[in-house]
């Protein structure tokens, strides 16, 4: 029979493991708790409480305004993992600089990103946007639609991104892809970072940017990345959105081209 | 790096190989000076015999000698080394001839050179229309005109009489050397040009001393000629004044014996160097530290250089316990089984074998030299006549007093490389500059050398940031005594726990340790390790509250650590003195029961008045005491191995495990186990530092009760530093800060000593106070155990000398001495403070006047500047003015701009000092011009 000293003994180990990952813990909380709370409470999925938030506190046709309310409910209300305004304004410079005309986002959700990039786009630039849950895509298009945006800019896909991506020149007579915004299952980054090799859409300059590769993280991407020299990686440090304490980074790859 | 000079050295051969050929030139140019006297003699003589030969051969010469006139410079080197390569057969052949004064020999040859000539002459004139142009490329242009002008000369050289060569002379040196050049073109068609500049570049190695050296030689050698030169003596005379001023005469055994010289001389060099290399090759694990390094910084090192320094010690003090008690024991002591102390008793012998021994240290390691029961008290062992007794407690105390000393002496020394601030202006700069060794020539030392630089970098950018930061104070020291207040509170509560479980354990035993299991046996040790191992976790996360400087934190956390096992320690003797007590009074009772038992053994079984042979009991049946000495020391031994033990499992699960799992996981899981959640493990310095120190207050504490101990430590430590060298290397990653410690190494040692005294203080008290048991040890059948040495003073030592101790040991005599003592103590300390002071204000002082030169230097620079800049602008204006151009600048604006002091200078600047005459511009402007 283990006594109870031997027990006592291993609370310095406990408290030390809390404080240590206690945002870990925090992230536990606001992220599967009180959503499986909410969801049990209201009826109602995640998004479309952010959606009706938003429906109240936001002024429509204000993309700022709209960013700012998503920005305040997740950090305040509940947690939905979006880009977040810190490593958003990593995006906006992105978008500043290189000036995309196509770009493709892998990963609607709830509309955050898809509105931002939107918002800091040249004219006649167009966004093909990919998600794969019908309840979220619903979402999305409200917010965006909400934002002002239109279908010429912003191009809604519900389809999972695998079947997409090969079939963008035909579907949709997209010839090169200047941006890419990787923000879906962590698991397919590898994958349709393959099938965007094959499909030939990617040209000199282009730009794929992928977030959250170091928390939840996608290590057989960078590591793909990083060996197959046809990108030039650049990994931006940040922290995870709306919890402070959990190193996070985002991958940016300027496609070299093959030679 | 040492690691560098060995790579290096094979390169570094080469390169001395290079120097030497070179030496072997030098030193023949050295005897040609000589050489030269004797041949221009022989001219003398056959000048009438064959004119032209001879001037031939003196114009020779004088180009040689006026080469050696200048064997220094270097720059005349690069031209001089291609001819002398193509001469030296010649030269060689000459000078035997010489010596031999075979002179229809020499005719004979240089009838052939006239032969010759006529053709030589007219290819000359082609070679040197190249050599010119090869100069072109070359040199700069004042170099080619000169080279021109030697080429007149050099064909009036043979038309000239040898008087007049003798002037030209002291010519210029240009001409001259543009003779020689060009007369060394002529003369080595052959030589390589490659050969030349390898030459030059190996003539940069010489070293200053040596080439002073010999342009010494020559010159005297030239001095004593040409006073010669000048009297009016006959040839003989001059002949023997020659030969005795000289010590060396002949010219052969001066080029043999310089040549030797020089010879042996690099060879001396190359053995030190190689025998340097080879010391630091010697010293154990070098290499490995210096990766180690490298690759984590000095923090981490300086825990395997204190690793090191232990391990000496602790070499030393096996040396001493082994040297003089074990093995006098084993050799001349009575074997085992004799007597009933070095016997196992009859019940245990049935367990006396089991595995359990290996780490219980029951059984038959119990009784053996490993412990204190098994020493017999017979005062002098073997043919020797060894004092075992005596020497056992020598040692005792003598492997305490040996660490007192060295450790208070490597913090003195220590203290001495402290002094003061060090010199970090320019600290990037330094780095930046002057970090790569260029001799490094492997790629594995340059990736080291790589790590070791940024590494560095890394340590000075902490530096550089702790220096500049500033927080908001109130916060940082509330948040400095909230996170002292925890860790108090954490420290309280793990001394409770071990003071219950040493309680808990205590009934146990009083009930019989029997009847519990494994874990209740073992309660206190697991409870202490497991503490030892979470509490510093604890504290370290604490310890990120408080933003110290790395360095400060590390300290800090040495601290904790150190209060924390300070209070296990603690624990741990005062439960040894409950036990000890424990068994003292068991050792009572059975002392009478040992009376009543020899009592019935010899009452039952003999009658009163028999005279047969006294019976005989096995020693194993004997009733004894229990012998608490060895008994302190198998807990001691026990927990040294747990210790042990628990260390390397937590490196095997804790580092190497966890980092298998982290690298081969990462494959198939869901987040980056690497940059993510468990990643690498960093090097647990603090830790690590703490655990050796209080290992060795251990072995300290109990090495006078089992001699074992030094060699299990040695062990322990030999085994630990492979194994965390190899742990470090293979699973741990650098730290994100990674900080400059060499001052910690001092705060190591300052444990060590508080340790040191704190576990000297319950073996003292050990010592002195408490009885030894009556039948086991060297001590047994003595009150005390120091009564050994009053023993030995009466019986070993003449009479006087225990009444000179006597008077000695006289209070009135020592307190003075202890007074004198202190009193000595206190002046040496304050002395060295003030020297410390005077050193520190001496260093400010050079540091401000370094300080004022450079200020100086700047406004000089700028002053300079200023003035050229000025010059410009008035030859701009000059020249604008004398060309009368329409559109020149109005003057008012131009001079304006001249005057005008920079912006951005500040102080330092000064435009037109007002007293500054405008003539030097003037001058410098038609310098220019």
């Amino acid at each position: 029979m283990v006594s109870p000293a031997i027990a006592l003994a291993f609370l310095p180990l406990l408290l030390t493991l809390i404080i240590r990952y206690r945002y870990y813990f925090v992230l536990l909380y606001r992220a599967v708790l009180i959503r499986w709370v909410r969801d049990c409470l209201t009826g109602l999925s995640r998004e479309e409480r952010a959606f009706q938030y938003i429906l109240t506190h936001a002024t429509p046709g204000d993309a700022q305004s709209i960013l700012d309310t998503f920005d305040h409910w997740c950090s305040k209300v509940e947690f939905i993992s979006n880009i977040g305004p810190k490593k958003g304004k990593i995006l906006d410079r992105l978008l500043q600089e290189h000036c995309p005309i196509t770009v493709l986002e892998l990963g609607t959700h709830c509309g955050y990103s898809t509105v931002r990039i939107a918002r800091s786009l040249p004219i006649g630039a167009r966004i093909y946007s990919v998600e794969m849950d019908e309840r979220n895509a619903q979402v999305a298009e409200k917010i965006i639609r909400l934002a002002g945006f239109d279908e010429d800019m912003v191009e809604l896909i519900v389809r999972p991104s695998d079947e997409v991506i090969p079939r963008l020149r035909e579907d949709f007579g997209v010839e090169r892809l200047d941006l890419v915004f990787m923000d879906h299952w962590k698991r397919c980054y590898l994958p349709d970072l393959h099938l965007l090799e094959g499909s030939g859409l990617l040209g000199e300059g282009s730009i794929i940017l992928a977030d959250n590769v170091i928390f939840p993280g996608a290590p057989n991407f960078l590591r793909h990345v990083r060996r197959s020299g046809l990108y030039e990686v650049r990994v931006h440090r940040a922290t995870l959105e709306y919890i402070r304490g959990i190193r996070d980074g985002m991958a940016e790859l300027t496609f070299l081209g093959i030679k | 790096m040492p690691r560098h000079k060995l790579k290096n050295t094979a390169s570094e051969s080469d390169g001395k190989d290079n120097e030497f050929s070179l030496y072997y030139v030098e030193v023949e140019e050295n005897s040609q000076g000589g050489q030269e006297k004797q041949t221009t003699r022989d001219g003398k003589r056959r000048r009438e015999r064959n004119g032209e030969v001879s001037r031939r051969r003196a114009s020779e010469k004088r180009t040689t000698e006026v080469d050696n006139k200048r064997a220094g410079k270097k720059h005349e080197k690069r031209h001089k080394t291609a001819r002398k390569e193509g001469e030296k057969h010649e030269k060689r052949q000459r000078r035997k001839n010489a010596d031999r004064e075979e002179a229809e020999e020499e005719s004979n040859k240089e009838k052939k050179n006239i032969k010759n000539e006529r053709t030589k002459t007219l290819k000359r004139d082609d070679e040197k229309e190249k050599d010119v142009k090869k100069k072109r490329k070359k040199h700069v242009k004042n170099e080619e005109d000169n080279a021109n002008s030697g080429k007149t000369k050099q064909k009036d050289c043979h038309d000239m009489p040898l008087k007049e060569k003798k002037k030209k002379r002291k010519k210029p040196e240009t001409t001259s050397e543009s003779e020689s050049k060009s007369e060394s073109e002529s003369e080595s068609d052959s030589a390589p040009e490659s050969k030349d500049n390898q030459a030059v570049g190996v003539l940069g190695s010489l070293t200053p001393e040596e080439l002073e050296k010999l342009k010494e030689a020559v010159d005297e050698r030239k001095k004593l000629i040409a006073t010669m030169r000048g009297k009016p003596w006959p040839m003989k005379k001059k002949l023997v004044v020659l030969r005795s001023s000289c010590v060396l005469q002949r010219q052969e055994t001066l080029l043999i014996i310089s040549f030797l010289y020089y010879s042996n001389c690099q060879k001396w060099m190359k053995f030190q160097r190689d025998f340097e290399n080879f010391k630091t090759a010697c010293i154990p694990w070098e290499m490995k530290i210096k990766e180690i390094e490298s690759h984590f910084g000095s923090s981490v090192a300086s825990y395997f250089i204190f690793l090191r320094w232990m391990y000496g010690i602790n070499m030393i003090l096996f040396g001493l316990t082994f040297g003089l008690v074990m093995v006098p024991e084993a050799l001349m002591g009575k074997p085992y089984g004799s007597i009933p102390r070095k016997t196992v008793p009859r019940e245990e012998e049935t367990s006396a074998m089991n595995f359990a021994v290996l780490w219980d240290f029951g059984g038959y390691a119990k009784y053996s030299v490993l412990f204190y029961g098994y020493y017999n008290s017979q005062r002098a062992i073997g043919w020797l006549k060894f004092r075992l007794p005596l020497s056992y407690f020598l040692v005792g105390v003598g492997t305490v007093a040996y660490s007192y000393m060295v450790v208070i002496r490597t913090m003195a020394r220590n203290a001495n490389e402290e002094g003061g601030g060090d010199d970090t202006s320019f600290n990037f700069s330094w780095k930046t500059f002057t970090s790569w060794d260029y001799l490094i020539g492997n790629p594995e030392t340059a990736d080291n050398k790589f790590a070791s630089i940024t590494t560095s970098f890394k340590e000075a950018i902490v530096e550089e940031q702790e220096s500049r930061k500033d927080d908001n104070i109130h916060l940082t020291r509330f948040l400095r005594v909230l996170a002292n207040f925890l860790v108090l509170c954490c420290l309280a509560g793990s001394g409770y726990l071990i003071y219950f479980v040493v309680r808990r354990s205590q009934k146990f035993a009083l009930l019989g340790l029997e009847n519990y299991g494994w874990w209740e046996r073992n309660e206190v040790n697991m409870v202490m390790s497991l503490l030892g191992m979470f509490c510093p976790m604890l504290f370290d996360v604490i310890s990120t509250l408080e933003n110290y400087h790395p360095r400060v934190a590390l300290q800090w956390q040495l601290g904790r650590i150190f209060a924390l096992f300070l209070g296990n320690l603690y624990t741990f003797i005062i439960a040894l003195m409950d036990a000890i007590q424990l068994k003292r009074a068991e050792e009572e009772i059975v002392k009478t029961n040992m009376t009543i038992w020899q009592a019935n053994l010899y009452n039952g079984t003999v009658p009163d008045n028999s005279t047969a042979p006294p019976i005989t009991v096995h020693p194993a049946d004997i009733p004894r005491g229990p012998c608490w000495e060895t008994m302190v020391g198998q807990e001691f031994v026990r927990l040294i191995i747990s210790d042990t033990m628990t260390t390397y499992i937590t490196l095997l699960i804790g580092d190497f495990l966890r980092a298998v799992l982290v690298r081969f996981l990462n494959n198939c899981w869901c987040w980056d186990l690497e940059y993510g959640f468990p990643s690498y493990s960093e090097f647990d310095v603090s830790g690590n530092v703490l655990g050796l120190i209080f290992n060795q207050g251990m072995i300290w504490m109990g090495a006078f009760y089992a001699p074992c101990l030094p060699a299990l430590n040695l062990l322990r430590l030999h085994v630990s530093m492979y194994l965390q060298c190899w742990a470090v290397m293979c699973c741990n990653v650098p730290q994100e800060r990674v900080f400059k410690a060499s001052g910690s190494n001092n705060f190591y040692m300052a444990m060590l000593l508080v340790i040191l005294f704190l576990s000297t203080l319950p073996a003292i008290y050990t010592i002195v106070s408490i009885p030894p048991s009556f039948d086991c040890g060297p001590f047994s059948g003595k009150t005390r155990m120091f009564d050994v040495i009053q023993e030995t003073l009466e019986s070993d030592f003449p009479a006087w000398f225990g009444k000179v101790f006597s008077y000695a040991s006289n209070p009135g005599l020592v307190l003075p001495f202890l007074l004198l003592l202190v009193l000595a103590i206190y002046y040496l300390q304050s002395t060295s403070k003030t020297y410390k002071r005077v050193n520190m204000e001496l260093k400010k002082k050079l540091q401000t006047q370094n300080e004022e030169n450079k200020k100086k230097n700047k406004l000089a620079a700028l002053k300079a500047a200023n003035e050229l800049e000025q010059a410009r602008k008035t030859g701009e204006q000059h020249s604008s003015s004398s060309q009368h151009t329409q559109n020149s600048e109005p003057p008012v604006s131009s001079t304006h701009t001249t005057t005008r002091p920079p912006a951005s200078r500040g102080h330092t600047s000064s435009g037109h000092l007002p007293g500054h005459p405008q003539q030097p511009q003037k001058n410098s402007h038609s310098n220019r011009k």
